[in-house]
């Protein structure tokens, strides 16, 4: 049986058996790899941005109108023979196919993978009501005869180890099993479900696709038991969302060419089978396949009507949120979803087996956006799971204390760096001088927290050090606002002043807006909406946005917060609108305008080559999609660019996440660091001080000799008239 | 893209997912060709559901000669023991290496599932580049109601165990596309 955690004390616990596991670790790091390199192959020569805009235009419009592409389906099915069933509810679908087995004499049932099938938890439901039961798909069959969920939507075993699944099948055949022969243990199963699939009275599938055309079914496959579960009983039941319907068959060829590709990298699955009606069928009275067709609506339709949730409809199940998901790469998926799983889970748990499951699961994600960027319809994933978390926090009427502070807290930006400067001047004992770093964690944090050092808060925050340094430019070419930041104001203002020195010589009038606020991601990632929406308002208003050519930002979080989330959060706010296009216009991350807009040269730097890996944030290269610049501006200002494994993987960071989550994070942060290490580079840049606060903080404790900086230090170290 | 170059890409593609892809001369070289297959892999049984009587007879000829045996539909009653299945395709896609079969007829759809190895033949001219190219073919073959269409890429395979690729497990072990040139 699934077992989800309820609540946060049982899911830590569940995370640290899971972080134990070295094997899952490393099975799920090997996929990781190689899925990006295969993926990558795949679509190859292919302008995946049009495609994906083409199917998730297609999926929105069947979205609005699923019930009259059900009509049409099973006007067209039924005209081929088919019945077709709507199921309001997972017990109405069970029932409904329970009926069908009863009504046709039927023992014994094969089955085809099927998400819908796991969703309804319908082998359980038939078992009960004394049907045998036999998934065919290798890895549904593995997991059904350990009795656990499946901890990947398309391959639901990886989590199992070879000797794992020898022993099993030694153990269910009674006759040894190599445990290294992978090739064996597949024989094993051939020769073991073929008998199996002659003996059933009924096949159930699922259906990727239902073409409301033609009343067809699509169903994908690569090992061939689709096509032997609805061959061979005279009996198939085909269990399918409401969201599989598309209009036509283009709509479906498109989602079969991107979905193979997407989910393993794989060109085309083995097997592809468009199923129109009842086919011939001799072992049936009549001649003819019995074949009946159950959509599930569980919530679909409603969900479809709403405005903000729908797009997670348009799911194709590729799982490719799961495979590129550094969280899911350290624990898997029976830690990371309930029945679905990955970021797409996350949301999905919630809506079709309720706030139960999903209440401590919802919680598990950096924000990294790596799921989005790799979703092949567009689905806003990160922001989703953020929603339903405070869906559940609405529904359950208790917001945490942390979240009422913060909220209390960050609105009134006064009271907020007034806290903060109080904290600057009590922190002091705990700061170990020269070393820059606090000698001991405050006691708030505990063991777990202890993977990295932490920066104490700056003596003097850059809002304090402005007014001196402040530039004055007769003539200005450019006039730009910093927008801070609350880790570059209180704890690195040194960043923004590599900016200022950055700046002298190129007649750039610079300004600091003194009524900054922080920018409201943290509020949002702990889905305090309302105060994320005042403390943008209080942002627009002091940035003040006309007065400048562009606002510079040198956290790449903060800047792809303003850029897109505030869109969506001001979205209803017409006096804003003005404003909000000038900020998202305006605002540019640091190396894109010291490239593209002040084109620095190397003529303007030492060129003393030292060697330099890079961090892309995720924010920065997802974000913002920012990955050309930076890169050139190392090499620009007389660095070594050494190129890094994973570079755009996240660092771990997340903000609040380390905070909540300190197992993972340091985890993700072990691999980062570990990867720049094998570079062989003497400091690690990046640019994003939160990414930096992790970076470092993990070379810190582990004693490197690799430094960390901003890139806006560096570079600004490397100025041959600085 | 002109004949040889489709022809070409679908050898390239459909190798890149283990099938076996010849050119042949004519349907003679493609039933020799499955007996020698058959002999080769120490099979018994050959079934060939859509081979014209004509080409039958030639079939049952070189079988009889090898000491193989002919399994004639309905193939229902030879569920076990199915070595090799030789079928026509309907078409080809060259950009996936994917064959496309209209499966509507049972036997073939126990020919090619059941199989320990599928041989199938298609004449060139069949080939498309890819599988936009098909909508008018693919929409015609769901409008005959009812219908089974199968696009087959490969032989059966798995990935299911620790991500290792692995070969045969619920279908044909083996695909062999032989295209008929000049066709």
């Amino acid at each position: 049986m699934i077992q989800t955690a309820g609540n946060m004390k049982t899911y830590k616990k569940k995370i640290k058996a899971a972080l134990k596991n070295r094997f899952l670790r490393k099975a799920l790091d090997n996929f990781a790899s190689a899925y990006k390199m295969s993926r990558a192959k795949a679509f190859e020569g292919t302008n995946l941005d049009i495609l994906k805009d083409q199917i998730t235009d297609g999926k929105d419009q069947a979205l609005a109108q699923l019930l009259i592409l059900f009509d049409q389906f099973k006007a067209g099915a039924e005209a081929a023979g088919a019945i077709v069933h709507l199921a309001a509810t997972a017990q109405e679908a069970n029932e409904i196919i329970t009926k069908i087995g009863r009504d046709n004499g039927v023992k014994t049932i094969v089955k085809s993978k099927s998400m819908t099938a796991e969703e309804t938890h319908l082998n359980d439901h038939l078992e009960t009501e004394g049907f045998k039961v036999t998934e065919t798909d290798l890895g549904e069959w593995i997991i059904q005869l350990r009795s656990e969920g499946p901890s990947h939507m398309v391959m639901p075993a990886i989590h199992l180890s070879r000797q794992q699944v020898g022993t099993l099948f030694s153990d269910v055949t009674k006759t040894p099993v190599d445990l290294e022969d992978i090739d064996h243990m597949v024989k094993v199963a051939r020769k073991e479900l073929r008998p199996v699939f002659l003996d059933a009275d009924m096949g159930i599938s699922g259906a990727n696709l239902a073409i409301a055309e033609t009343g067809t079914l699509g169903i994908i496959s690569n090992e061939g038991n689709a096509r032997l579960t609805t061959t061979l009983p005279r009996v198939h039941v085909a269990l399918v969302g409401l969201e599989k319907l598309v209009p036509d068959l283009s709509a479906a060829l498109r989602i079969i060419w991107v979905l193979p590709k997407n989910a393993t990298g794989q060109a085309m699955t083995s097997y592809v089978t468009w199923i129109t009606g009842a086919v011939e069928c001799a072992a049936s009275a009549t001649g003819k396949k019995i074949l009946h067709i159950v959509f599930l609506d569980n919530g679909r339709l409603e969900l479809a009507k709403n405005p903000v949730f729908s797009e997670a409809l348009r799911c194709i199940r590729c799982g490719a949120c799961s495979n590129v998901c550094p969280v899911y790469g350290k624990v898997g998926g029976h830690t990371l979803g309930h029945v679905y799983i990955g970021a797409i889970g996350l949301i999905l748990t919630y809506f079709y087996h309720g706030k139960d499951k999903a209440r401590a699961i919802v919680r598990n994600c950096l924000n990294c956006q790596a799921c989005k960027s790799v979703c092949p319809v567009n689905i806003d994933l990160p922001f989703l799971i953020k929603k339903v978390f405070g869906n559940i926090l609405e529904d359950e009427g208790v917001r945490p204390a942390k979240n009422i502070i913060l909220s209390a807290v960050m609105k009134n930006r006064r009271l907020f760096h007034a806290m903060l400067r109080m904290a600057a001047t009590l922190q002091k004992p705990l700061v170990k001088k020269d070393a820059g770093v606090l000698r001991h964690l405050p006691f708030i944090f505990g063991k777990a927290h202890d993977f990295r050092t932490l920066p104490p808060l700056a003596e003097k925050p850059f809002r304090d050090l402005w007014p001196k340094i402040r530039p004055q430019i007769q003539t200005p070419r450019f006039r730009v606002a910093l927008f801070g930041g609350c880790v570059v104001d209180f704890v690195s203002p040194e960043q923004a002043v590599s900016l200022v020195r950055l700046l002298a010589g190129h007649e750039v009038q610079m300004e600091y807006p003194m009524g900054q606020n922080c920018c409201g991601l943290p509020a949002m990632m702990m889905a305090e909406e309302k105060t994320a929406t005042d403390v943008a308002v209080q942002n627009l208003e002091a940035l003040e946005p006309w007065r400048y050519d562009y606002i510079l930002v040198l956290c790449a979080s903060c800047g792809s917060h303003m850029k897109e989330g505030y869109s969506r959060l001001l979205a209803k706010k017409p006096e804003q609108v003005e404003k909000l296009r000038m900020l998202h216009d305006k605002l540019m991350d640091f190396s894109s305008f010291m490239v593209n807009v002040l084109k620095v040269t190397p003529k303007d730097f030492i060129q003393n080559q030292t060697r330099v890996a890079y961090h892309s944030p995720c924010h920065l290269c997802r974000g913002l999609n920012i990955t050309r610049e930076p890169r050139e501006l190392l090499k620009t200002a007389g660095l070594e660019y050494a190129p890094c494994k994973d570079e755009d993987v996240c660092c771990g960071f997340g903000g609040s996440y380390s905070l909540e989550f300190p197992e993972i994070s340091s985890e993700i942060l072990r691999q980062k660091l570990n990867h720049v290490e094998a570079t062989g580079a003497d400091v690690l840049v990046t640019d994003c001080p939160g990414c930096v606060l992790q970076l470092r903080g993990g070379m810190d404790k582990k004693n490197s000799r690799i430094k960390v900086r901003h890139i806006a230090e560096i570079v600004a170290d490397n100025l041959k008239n600085g | 893209m002109e004949q040889n170059e489709l022809i070409d890409l679908m050898k390239e593609k459909a190798g890149l997912v283990q099938a076996v892809v010849l050119t042949v001369t004519g349907m003679e070289e493609v039933l020799r060709y499955s007996v020698d297959i058959t002999l080769r892999q120490n099979g018994k049984t050959i079934v060939a559901p859509d081979v014209g009587t004509k080409d039958m007879q030639k079939l049952e000829k070189l079988c009889g000669v090898s000491g193989l045996t002919i399994l004639h539909p309905p193939l229902r009653s030879h569920l076990s023991g199915i070595h090799t299945a030789l079928t026509s395709a309907d078409r080809a896609i060259a950009e996936t290496g994917t064959l496309v079969l209209d499966s509507g007829s049972e036997d073939v759809r126990i020919a090619t599932m059941l199989s320990e190895t599928h041989i199938a033949w298609i004449p060139a001219g069949r080939i498309v580049p890819d599988t936009a190219s098909l909508s008018a073919f693919l929409i015609g073959k769901m409008k005959s109601l009812p219908g089974y269409l199968a696009f087959i890429t490969g032989p059966s395979r798995t990935a299911d165990i620790e991500r290792v690729l692995a070969i045969g497990v619920h279908g044909p072990q083996e695909l062999h596309i032989l295209i008929m040139e000049g066709t």
